[in-house]
């Protein structure tokens, strides 16, 4: 119980980390209808720049966070300037590929600037140590880093439910020509759902890459957002959120509980296999539109 | 005389010339004049090394065959057509060391596994469409490198499984001359087959359902049964290309089909031309001379910036093929086949512009 117990927490924590990442891909889904292929990517470029903020440059953690904002910007604005608005009018497969595409300029980019393999971090603004209850163990990294999550995750939700621009995103992911005739500027949105996903990306980065170092393979686990974005639904951040969560619990009690008889690595797959299983039985997730198309 | 006459319109169906790919005597003479230089002078000119890039980028023409029948014609993203071709390789290879069998035996039935394979991947097509079905190729990219490294007893694990080199008639397909032949035949074979297919029933049915699936539906095409066919056809040719390849390399080894080889067979069909036949080939080609163009300068890159040698030869690559990708999108999405179409066009009635 007390095995269980603990897989259950670690798989709460880590599955913060891929709702986050989750809301990330949903806000492009949403706003241009697209799967942003890129997102591994943008997740490895995000710790990777975090790191290089503090550890090569030195800057403290208070000065980092708006140079993050910052860079996240000009990230969303490039790519949503330079690749996506060229291709509007075109069929939407192309925008997916040109996301692919994205992902891997921007994996030599990573490699491009920082070779070699990845790093070890010790984030010196988390707390070390751990809190016990009852026989299980809460590591403080961990609790901070999903604390973390959901505050941001909150944030999501206030936005998207009451302030004018997130109300606009939504208005817009309904309709782009309803929202133009109504004063919302689509490309505004645009930009700004980019923003947002780059820096969603960038945060679970970052939080991930502070449990297992800097590293270009961070890439995989950015990709578990797209099995968190199936299983929560494609059209709502909450689900992102549930989606992402029952994604890490089920991963972890899937190495737990399994690995011992098939030789390990249960946890790399069990995502995957989680998001076959909801697209065969339940394909619309557990809070995404049912679009009925009657012939 | 080179082309028909204008005013030579195909009008019916049943009229043979209209419907053929080679329409003229010239065409004809052309063509056999192309496979004429294609079967003398590579293997008698080139260099090993040019006879090996050849033999790759015939088998990688095979595979992206494959991902033009679902993706161009079908119109549903495939991001794991490493992983299809991985079956069918490693199909192949255990077949051949295990059990003996012949290459001719070990071929289709790498083809008929891998087309298993992908047919179960695009059972997911039942209930959804669009990009949730590049979700499910997605987990297959994943899903199959793990179980060929978790079941090492059939597949060796992490260690690849040997391939027998094919033998035909008392000659050991072992050289890259001889392999030549061999890949490039089942190159030009596979390519009619993939060029023939669209105009088939079944092809036309793909064209519908990527261009407006409730329009194909109302018209009377089970999309769901299109779908998976789509799915099993293109990992047919994956699984044949990836058969191949296990027995040109003498070894199936899981890190040769990674998410990676799969994105990038994407970029080839969409720099050639999606749904068009001739445009895979000269998509794969493209991108065969890009990279081997970015590998010859890797040295003089090196030598001018010494200090970062090895970043630069690793960070070239996906920099330079990302960029190709997203240009081609933007400027020219139809690809070379579209440029071609247009330099053909504009040949014909030259010295007129239209």
């Amino acid at each position: 119980m007390l095995y269980f117990g603990q897989l259950m927490i670690t798989g709460i924590m880590m599955g913060g980390v891929y709702g986050l990442m989750a809301v990330g891909v949903i806000i492009i889904v949403k706003a241009s209808g697209v799967f942003n292929f890129a997102h591994g990517a943008i997740v490895v470029f995000g710790a990777f720049i975090f790191w290089a903020f503090l550890v090569p440059f030195g800057l403290p953690f208070w000065v980092s966070i708006p140079l993050l904002f910052l860079w996240a910007a000009m990230l969303g604005f490039l790519i949503e300037r330079l690749i996506l608005r060229p291709l509007i009018g075109q069929p939407l497969l192309a925008a997916a590929m040109a996301t692919i595409a994205l992902g891997e300029i921007l994996n030599g980019i990573v490699v491009l600037i920082w070779p070699g393999p990845g790093r070890v971090y010790k984030p010196p603004f988390l707390p070390r140590g751990a809190f016990h209850l009852g026989g299980l163990v809460f590591p403080y990294n961990q609790l901070v880093c999903f604390l973390a999550c959901m505050i941001a995750l909150g944030i999501f939700v206030y936005f998207f439910r009451y302030t004018r621009q997130g109300l606009a995103m939504r208005g817009a992911s309904e309709d782009h020509q309803l929202a133009r005739s109504v004063g919302i500027s689509v490309t505004r949105i645009f930009m700004i759902s980019w923003f947002i996903a780059v820096l969603t990306a960038a945060a679970g980065g970052i939080i991930s890459a502070s449990f297992m170092g800097v590293d270009p393979s961070l890439g995989a686990l950015g990709l578990y957002a797209f099995p968190a974005v199936i299983f929560g639904g494609l059209e709502s951040v909450g689900g992102g959120v549930v989606g992402g969560i029952s994604v890490g619990i089920l991963q972890n009690l899937g190495g737990g509980y399994l690995d011992r008889y098939v030789g390990g690595g249960i946890k790399e797959i069990a995502p995957y296999i989680i998001m076959l299983v909801i697209l065969i039985f339940k394909p619309h997730g557990l809070f995404g539109y049912k679009k009925i198309e009657r012939v | 005389m080179h082309h028909r006459p204008c005013g030579t319109f195909d009008v019916r169906y049943e009229d043979t010339i209209s419907m053929s790919i080679l329409r003229t005597h010239f065409h004809k003479v052309l063509m056999a004049v192309f496979l004429i230089f294609l079967y003398t002078i590579p293997p008698i000119f080139f260099s090993d090394y040019l006879l090996s890039i050849l033999n790759t980028t015939c088998i990688t023409i095979i595979v992206v065959h494959g991902l033009n029948i679902l993706t161009g014609y079908c119109g549903q993203i495939n991001l794991g057509q490493a992983a299809f071709m991985m079956a069918g390789g490693y199909t192949s290879a255990i077949l051949s060391t295990k059990l003996g069998l012949s290459f001719w035996a070990c071929l289709p039935l790498a083809a008929i596994s891998s087309g298993v394979i992908g047919f179960a991947f695009g059972l997911p097509a039942l209930r959804i469409k669009g990009f949730y079905i590049a979700m499910s190729t997605l987990a297959a990219q994943y899903v199959l490198p793990w179980v060929i490294i978790h079941v090492p007893t059939i597949t060796n694990g992490i260690f690849g499984c040997r391939a027998n080199s094919p033998t035909l008639g008392g000659i050991t397909f072992n050289t890259e001359q001889k392999w030549f032949f061999l890949i490039v035949s089942f190159t030009i074979l596979m390519s009619f087959f993939a060029r023939n297919f669209l105009r088939t029933k079944i092809g036309r049915a793909f064209i519908a359902i990527r261009d407006n699936d409730v329009a194909a539906e109302i018209m009377g095409i089970n999309i769901f049964r299109y779908k998976v066919l789509a799915f099993g056809l293109c990992s047919i040719f994956a699984g044949v290309g990836g058969s191949l390849m296990v027995h040109y390399l003498g070894v199936a080894q899981y890190e040769h089909f990674t998410l990676l080889n799969s994105i990038w067979y994407l970029g080839m069909l969409i720099v050639g031309g999606m749904g068009s036949a001739i445009g895979v080939i000269f998509g794969v080609i493209f991108i065969k001379l890009l990279t081997e163009l970015t590998m010859l300068s890797t040295p003089a890159l090196v030598s001018a910036f010494p200090a970062i040698a090895d970043t630069v030869a690793a960070a070239i690559g996906p920099i330079t093929f990302g960029t190709v990708i997203i240009l081609f999108l933007i400027f020219e999405p139809r690809g070379l086949a579209h440029s071609w179409a247009t330099l053909k066009a504009s040949m014909r009635i030259w010295p007129f512009p239209y």
